[in-house]
This record gives structure tokens, C-alpha cells and sequence, in this order.
């Protein structure tokens, strides 16, 4: 009896999950019949199995529910929503019950007859009048159980005999790996090899055949989500359109369990915050109805499932100020980060961005219970934000204890797997095709003429780089954005079908590794994240990089722009540069010695003038020299010296860089005739030169009147000229200078000064003596400067 | 009612292990060392087909413990779905004690705080009475303090 009582309610509930999806696919389209037969036939079902198992609460609601149905199908009856409503929470009372009974616990005490009534109600009332009549359809309800058993016969395992079973054929494994290795050292037998050939072929076979038995169609994961939008989209008082993609994706029957609840999550959110109400989105200028589009695909060894809205999206700046209430960060921290990381701001624990706590979401367990689910799989969840226009949910999961055609490598004297589906090109370091470079600090490798990020795997993992007489190996291999990176290694050992499994949350919080395994060897080994290994060294592999290369794989100059001429140098460095040729005013040789340096700002004396200079020219890096050829560049206003070794040439350049990496004077590389040059950030190079003028106009002197006082002698003059005036000192003034003078009227020295030249005062105290002093303090220097350089623009305009 | 404990000793502390917490008893030859890893994570180890991870359990208590080459028992368990191989310095006993654990007395040692239960007496010796599923689950509160 308890075996059929259990069969009863697994199959209860696994029919519940089905049809809660075609119910409302019927709903919206009432005349499906296929449908409408689906549901009839699930309620007719359990109306008859509860009856021999005595459950007479099952009973009378399925009975029920079967009554209005049959109406429908005989079309005395037109399901409204208020009846699909009522067909629906019977099936919520009945799944609520099949759990009760299923755990032992006493079933709600909810008087069914509510819920009885509720369908009585919503029937039209020719409906009513015939409701007294038993009107089932005896054989039509024969036809449909033909059919029913018509697919192909299941039977139900528990999940732990598969694992059994799972673990059986591994051990399995190791013992025909033991076993060849100890033929191998025999004397060959040609029999008995036929026959080990035999026996792996057939172990190969059934490890084939029992992953299979764990793969399950990603449908599951999504059958729950039609109605769940619908209940919601109701309640809120939405429109939404649903749309499902990728439904016969495969993946491990543990993950889709894994996953169901931070998905539901996901999509509760997306309902309630994300889409906005009809009205809103009227304003908005978007359509009355939302769209919400769940997807999932296969993208190597893992899974992507995808939630889009077109909501409102994540107002950053609602959840920066919710992070600063909440004292979890303060101002000065948040404002260090990028632009996504205060998006990922959403994942700390207790944020609800949500203006009032609903009945559906925003009861403080967010976004750090998802991605903590998510991670503890080996999963990544991802946010892509266009404030306004929606937002983009990715997660990624791995399809986890699987038997996946693997890699094993080695990395500072230690063995590693990594999927062989990452990996898209292994190649040694010294292939002539392969050229690697470092551009501030960063490894790049060129494989036939398309740059990659390249990273050591030691360096990731923290093992130091194993001395070794054969070359390194450079394997391209799949980050989490498709976009490929480098990977070196020392080199690749062996390639094997490998199980994989799960490994301990306390190994996966690294974020590098994707699980691990045991090889034929017999000695357990990791398998490598080729993700998260990009992430952990934070290269750079954004979509819109990707763009960039994905045009320059295609090769096609039309599409890449603008094109300019560009002077190509060497620097004194050594270093090869390219430069936008239109910026360069002229080129000049200038002595040594007209080089120099004020508070760490180089600069060049050119023609009496003091240029700033992009680096320092120290007689070391000068060498022989006597003189060192300088560009200088203009941006209109002001003008920098870049002192160089030699100039090559001059190309033709597209505006876009082959290869974007801001670093410094860098913007990145461009290349040129086979080679990769380093290109100077024109912006930058202004941009880093301090805003204060070094150089002025000739015609404005400074005169400092009293010439015996030592301040002015010894401080107030070199200040000035190393602001790039001319100071006289003790002269007589003229009308285009300006005039400096100490003190206050009174202590005057005896010299006439026409007043119409300009004065600026000085004062020996910080502190103005009156209201009328207009005076400056002598220590003043920003106050000092900036007071002749406006008493020389007034001269200028007058 | 009587409960049975295994007895055995880490980082030098005489502990005490309810035995449905664990599977068996091991002695462990080769362990493949992991990267990037807490200190406590001495690496992988195979039984049969089944892959342990290797808890250190000394550095835990005290990261200049960490010695797993010298230790070669280790306690299987399984935790959350994962098995674990705890390494211990010994094993002492396995036996039935009838009393029930004793509270603490006097102030627990800071890093063992996050992992004693009690005290459990064995033959006049008194065992702290830990739990290995603190030993992964509070290994982060333990690190912290």
C-alpha cells in the first residue's frame, strides 16, 4: 500500500509540473483541444487512483474540477479566466496536499469547499444547469489513456541507485586502466588483447550510456515559469509576454534542481521591479507590454541561461545610495569602484532597491542568496544594465559530473585538467606564427596576425614558473564572453575522457577551478575554470573589444574607419611609437643642456621658451648626444615637447587601433606592415601636462621695485621666473610691465611710478589689514599668480 | 543512553568525534597538492574511485601546524554532498560513553572556540567533543578571528 501511495504522489507531482506550463497555453488559447485534454485527463487520473487509495479530500476536488472540464470539452461551457483561476488553485490544493502526504505531515486544514465553490461560480450559467448531470465521456476518456501509453515506457529510480550505478562504472574505469597498465609491462598476448579491447570497448559504452541517464532537457527548468509570470503579471496588474528559448538544451538532472531556485528569483524580480506598470511604459515610450525572454544554450561545458526584460532596469545610483545608508561601504569606497562593480553592488546581502516590502519580492533575501546559489554549482551570474531599456541576467553553469573529453596539463610541477571544448589551438612558444610582446605589463601573444591577453597559468594559481629546457606551451582557450585568450603552460601531458565531479565549495571559492577529477593515472587532479581563470587575472575580454577583433579577423579595411597619417619614432627609450602626424607642429634639435626639470615636471628651453616635455632627458638615457631631436606637438593651445631617438616614417593608419589598451602616454597598438607599434594617446599626453603655463608672453615684465630687500631678491624673484616672466628688479617701470611692490602706500620707496601701471601689492601677513586692502599674502603663490596673469590679460584686451 | 565516539588527537588536543559523522578511517599515501587554496586544504587524495579533499585540520587550529605530509590518518566524512578526508595527528579509540558531553570549563582557546561542543570523558581523559562539519563550515569564522 505505501508503494502505491508513493507512486501515486510522485506521479501526481510530476504531472502537476507539466501541466502547470499547458495550462496557460490553454488559457490563452481556450479552444486548444490537446490541452483541454491534458488537464482533463490529469484531474480524471487522480479522481480514480485516490479513490482505491482512499483519499476522499483528492477525491472530491479533482472530482470537481473534472466536472467543469468535461463541460468544456462538450463546449456546454467557454473557460473564462475566472475558471481557469479556480482549475488552477485546485491544482495548487492538490500539489499541496500530495506533499503533505508525501513528507507525513497532517495536511492543511483549508475547507476545499471554497475552493469547490469558487469553480461552481465561475461557470456561465447554462453551465449550471447541467451541472447536476454526471457528463463524462467514458470513451473518450479510453481513447486519450491509449494514447497516454502510447510514448515510450518509463519507469522511475530513485536519484541515488543512478549515482550508485555512476560511481560502479567508475571504479569500473580505474580497474581496466589498472588493468592495461600491467599488460603493457607484459609480454604481448595478441588473445587476450582482443579480449581487454572487448571489455573497455563495452565499459565505454555503458559510461556512456549511464551519463545519459542523468542528462535531463532544460524544459523542466522552465515549466514552472508560464504560470508563475501569469499568477504575478495578474496580481501586479502587468502585461507581460513570455517568451521561452532553448528548451531541449540537456543539462545534469542535479543542476536543473540547482537552478530552478535562483531562476524563479531572477524572474520574481524581473516581474515586480523590472517591468513597469502599462502606464509607466506608455510614458516611457515603450510598448503597453513587457517582454521577458528566458533562454538557455549550450556554450561549451556549460550552460547559459538567460533572463532579458525590458524593464526599467537597475538604477545604480538608487542601489549606491542604499549600500551608503546601510553603512556597508562608505562614499569615498564606492566612488573607487568602475561602473560594474557598482552594478554587482546588487549582489550584497540585505539590499532590496524596492521603495515597499511586496508580497513578491523585496523581503531582503536578493540577489546575494542568487548568486551564492549559483556559485556554490560552480556557476557565474552576470548582470548586463541599460537603465531604462532593460536588463540582461546571465547565468553560467557547469554540466557538472559529466564524462567530458579533457586535457591534462602541467603547470608549475602540477598536474591540471581543463575541458577540451575551451581549448581552441595549442601551439609552442617558439612557432614562428606566435609573436609575444609585453605592453605595460601586460602579455600580449599575436597568433597569426590576431592579438590575444595572454596570461601564465602559475601566475594565476600562485606557483612558481618550473624551470624547463623544451618550450612552453600557449594554448588559445574560451573565456566566459566567447572572446579567446592565451594561456601558457608548461606543456600538455595527455588528453582523456575524464569524470568530473563536483569539488568542495572551499576548492571552488577560488573561482579557478570548475570541478575535479580522476584520471586513468589514479591521482585526482582539478579541472580548470578557462573563465574564471580570465577573471581571476582580470584581463580585459569585453564584448566591444571583442567587435574589435571580430573586425579585424574579417580583415576588411572598409569597415575599420577613418584613416590618418602617422609619424612613426623611436623614443630615447628604444621604444617604437606612432603618432597622429597632423599634431606635429615642427622638428627640432635641441641642445642637452636645454633640458631640465622643475618639481618633477621636465620641460625644454626651445627659442627662450620653457615647453613641458612628455618624460625627463637625463644625460643616461641622452647617451653621446649633444643635441636630442624633439616633435613639437600642438593641441591648439599649448604646446609639449617630445624629445626622441630618431624618426622612421610616415604611415597610413586607421582611427581604429587594432588593439585598444589604454596605459599611460598608450592608447594602444596599431599595425604596421606586420609589426605591432605602440600608439601615443594624444589626450593623454595633454591631459598628464600640469595646467599652470610655463610659458607667457615676451612682452610682460615684472618689476619689482624695491631691489635691495633680500625676500625679493632671493624668493619673490626666482618664483616669477620660474613662472616664465621676465622680472626686472629695481628697475624703473614702463607701461607694459607690471609693477610689485611690498606693504602699504606709506612705506613706499622715494621712486615716482605712473599710476597708470599696473600694481600688484604684497603683504608680509596672511591676514588683510582692512576692509579696503586688496593686498596679497606674499606666500600666497596660486593668489600671486593668478592676480598678474589677470592683470596682464585686462592689458591685453584693453 | 549511550553514544559512540571516535577518539583521536589534532594539533596535539585530544578530541572527541561522533561516529555517524564518520564514514571510516584511512590511511593516506599521496596527496596531489591544490593552488590557491586556504592554508587548511592540503589537496586531493583518491580512495577508490572517490576523491577526498584533504583538510588539514592543525592549521586550522593554528596555520604554523600545517604538516600534512607528517600525518597520514585521515577521518572520511561527508559534508553537503562532498567527502572530506580530515587529518588527524592519531587515532586513539572507538567506544560507547554513556554520559552526555560536559560543558566547557575555563576559556577555550580562540581557535578553538569555533569548533569544541564540549567535553566527553574517556578512561579519565576528557576529549573535546568537536564536530567536523564545523571544521568546513566555521573554517571562515575561524580564519577571521
Amino acid at each position: 500500500m505505501d508503494e502505491l501511495l508513493g507512486e501515486f504522489i510522485a506521479e501526481t507531482q510530476e504531472t502537476l509540473e507539466a501541466l502547470s506550463s499547458i495550462i496557460v497555453a490553454w488559457e490563452a488559447d481556450p479552444c486548444d483541444r490537446d490541452r483541454l485534454d491534458s488537464v482533463f485527463r490529469f484531474f480524471h487520473t487522480v479522481k480514480g487512483s485516490c479513490g482505491f487509495l482512499n483519499l476522499p479530500r483528492f477525491e472530491r476536488l479533482s472530482h470537481a474540477a473534472e466536472d467543469v472540464l468535461s463541460k468544456v470539452r462538450e463546449g456546454n461551457l467557454t473557460p473564462n479566466p475566472a475558471t481557469i483561476s479556480a482549475v488552477l488553485s485546485v491544482m495548487d490544493r492538490i500539489a499541496e496536499l500530495c506533499s503533505a502526504l508525501a513528507a507525513g505531515t497532517t495536511p492543511p486544514l483549508e475547507n476545499d469547499d471554497f475552493l469547490i465553490e469558487a469553480l461552481r461560480h465561475s461557470q456561465t450559467p447554462e453551465g449550471q444547469a447541467e451541472s447536476e448531470a454526471e457528463v463524462s465521456n467514458p470513451a473518450a476518456v479510453a481513447d486519450q489513456k491509449g494514447k497516454a501509453t502510447a510514448g515510450p515506457r518509463t519507469i522511475r529510480l530513485p536519484l541515488s541507485l543512478i549515482d550508485q550505478l555512476m560511481n560502479g562504472v567508475s571504479d569500473m574505469v580505474l580497474s581496466r586502466n589498472e588493468l592495461s597498465r600491467k599488460l603493457r609491462d607484459r609480454e604481448s598476448d595478441p588473445e587476450l588483447e582482443i579480449a581487454f579491447e572487448r571489455l573497455s570497448s563495452c565499459i565505454a559504452d555503458m559510461r556512456d550510456t549511464i551519463s545519459k541517464t542523468r542528462m535531463q532537457r532544460v524544459e523542466r527548468l522552465f515549466m514552472a515559469i508560464p504560470r508563475m509570470v501569469r499568477d504575478l503579471s495578474r496580481d501586479l496588474g502587468k502585461n507581460i509576454e513570455l517568451t521561452l528559448e532553448g528548451g531541449d538544451v540537456e543539462m545534469d538532472r542535479e543542476m536543473v534542481e540547482m537552478v530552478v531556485d535562483p531562476l524563479t528569483h531572477i524572474v520574481r524580480n524581473s516581474i515586480d521591479h523590472g517591468i513597469e506598470m502599462p502606464t509607466d511604459r506608455i510614458a516611457a515610450g515603450k510598448s503597453e507590454t513587457g517582454h521577458l525572454r528566458l533562454s538557455a544554450r549550450q556554450s561549451g561545458s556549460h550552460i547559459l541561461i538567460e533572463v532579458v526584460d525590458d524593464g526599467r532596469g537597475i538604477n545604480v545610483d538608487a542601489v549606491v545610495r542604499k549600500i551608503i545608508s546601510t553603512g556597508v561601504m562608505t562614499e569615498q569606497e564606492v566612488a573607487r569602484l568602475s561602473e560594474q562593480e557598482r552594478l554587482d553592488l546588487i549582489f550584497s546581502p540585505g539590499l532590496s532597491t524596492a521603495q515597499q516590502v511586496t508580497s513578491i519580492s523585496g523581503r531582503g533575501v536578493g540577489m546575494d542568496v542568487v548568486r551564492a546559489n549559483v556559485e556554490r554549482v560552480g556557476g557565474i551570474i552576470t548582470l548586463t544594465n541599460e537603465p531604462g531599456q532593460g536588463l540582461t541576467i546571465t547565468m553560467r553553469v557547469p554540466l557538472t559530473l559529466t564524462i567530458i573529453p579533457g586535457l591534462i596539463l602541467r603547470a608549475g610541477g602540477q598536474l591540471f585538467a581543463i575541458p577540451r571544448s575551451s581549448v581552441i589551438e595549442i601551439l609552442h612558444d617558439n612557432n614562428s606564427t606566435i609573436d609575444i610582446s609585453r605592453l605595460g605589463g601586460a602579455d600580449v601573444a599575436t597568433i597569426r596576425g590576431v592579438r590575444h591577453s595572454m596570461v601564465d597559468l602559475e601566475t594565476v594559481i600562485g606557483l612558481e614558473k618550473a624551470v624547463q629546457s623544451t618550450p612552453r606551451t600557449i594554448m588559445v582557450v574560451r573565456s566566459v564572453s566567447g572572446m579567446p585568450y592565451a594561456l601558457a603552460v608548461s606543456n600538455v601531458e595527455n588528453h582523456e575522457e575524464l569524470v568530473i565531479r563536483p569539488a568542495a565549495p572551499i576548492i571552488m571559492s577560488s573561482g579557478i577551478f570548475a570541478g575535479m577529477t580522476l584520471p586513468d593515472n589514479g591521482q585526482p587532479m582539478l579541472l580548470l575554470d578557462a573563465g574564471g581563470i580570465a577573471q581571476a587575472a582580470q584581463l580585459p575580454l569585453d564584448q566591444t573589444r571583442r567587435e574589435n577583433l571580430a573586425a579585424n579577423d574579417l580583415g576588411s579595411e572598409a569597415d575599420r574607419g577613418e584613416r590618418h597619417s602617422a609619424l612613426q619614432f623611436i623614443e630615447l627609450s628604444g621604444i617604437e611609437r606612432l603618432i597622429r602626424l597632423s599634431l606635429v607642429e615642427r622638428v627640432e634639435d635641441v641642445p642637452i643642456d636645454a633640458f631640465g626639470c622643475i618639481a618633477s615636471q621636465p620641460y625644454a628651453r626651445i627659442e627662450g621658451r620653457l615647453l613641458p616635455c612628455v618624460y625627463s632627458v637625463t644625460p643616461e638615457i641622452a647617451g653621446q648626444e649633444d643635441s636630442i631631436t624633439c616633435l613639437r606637438i600642438r593641441d591648439g593651445l599649448r604646446e609639449v615637447c617630445y624629445p626622441v631617438r630618431t624618426i622612421c616614417d610616415i604611415f597610413e593608419i586607421s582611427d581604429d587601433l587594432d588593439m585598444a589598451a589604454p596605459n599611460g602616454h598608450v592608447a594602444g597598438l596599431a599595425i604596421v606592415d606586420g609589426r605591432q607599434i605602440e600608439v601615443v594617446d594624444n589626450f593623454a599626453l595633454f591631459a598628464s601636462i600640469p595646467d599652470i603655463e610655463i610659458t607667457t608672453e615676451q612682452s610682460m615684465r615684472c618689476v619689482i621695485v624695491d631691489g635691495d630687500d633680500n625676500w625679493n631678491r632671493e624668493i619673490l624673484m626666482p618664483l616669477l621666473a620660474q613662472a616664465g616672466y621676465d622680472v626686472a628688479i629695481g628697475a624703473t617701470p614702463t607701461q607694459n610691465d607690471i609693477v610689485l611692490r611690498m606693504g602699504s602706500d606709506k612705506n613706499d620707496p622715494p621712486i615716482a611710478i605712473d599710476p597708470q601701471i599696473p600694481l600688484v601689492r604684497l603683504r608680509p601677513n596672511s591676514k588683510p589689514t582692512g576692509v579696503g586692502d586688496n593686498s596679497i599674502y606674499r606666500y600666497d603663490r596660486a593668489g600671486l599668480l593668478q592676480a598678474i596673469a589677470t592683470v596682464s590679460k585686462g592689458r591685453k584686451s584693453a | 543512553m549511550s553514544e559512540l565516539y571516535l577518539f583521536a588527537h589534532i594539533a596535539g588536543t585530544p578530541v572527541a568525534v561522533r561516529t555517524d559523522e564518520v564514514q571510516a578511517v584511512v590511511k593516506i599515501s599521496e596527496i596531489s597538492p591544490v593552488p590557491a587554496v586556504p592554508v587548511q586544504v592540503a589537496g586531493l587524495a583518491a580512495l577508490r574511485s572517490r576523491v577526498l579533499t584533504v583538510i588539514d585540520v592543525a592549521a586550522l587550529i593554528d596555520p604554523k601546524l600545517a604538516d600534512a605530509e607528517n600525518r597520514s590518518y585521515a577521518i572520511v566524512c561527508d559534508i553537503s554532498g562532498h567527502i572530506y578526508g580530515m587529518l588527524v595527528d592519531k587515532v586513539s579509540d572507538i567506544r560507547a560513553v554513556s554520559e552526555p558531553a560536559l560543558p566547557l570549563h575555563g576559556k577555550t582557546d580562540a581557535a578553538w572556540a569555533h569548533y569544541a561542543e564540549g567535553v566527553i570523558e574517556n578512561d579519565g581523559e576528557a576529549h573535546l567533543l568537536v564536530s567536523l562539519r564545523n571544521f568546513i563550515e566555521n573554517s571562515a569564522i575561524g580564519l577571521a578571528a
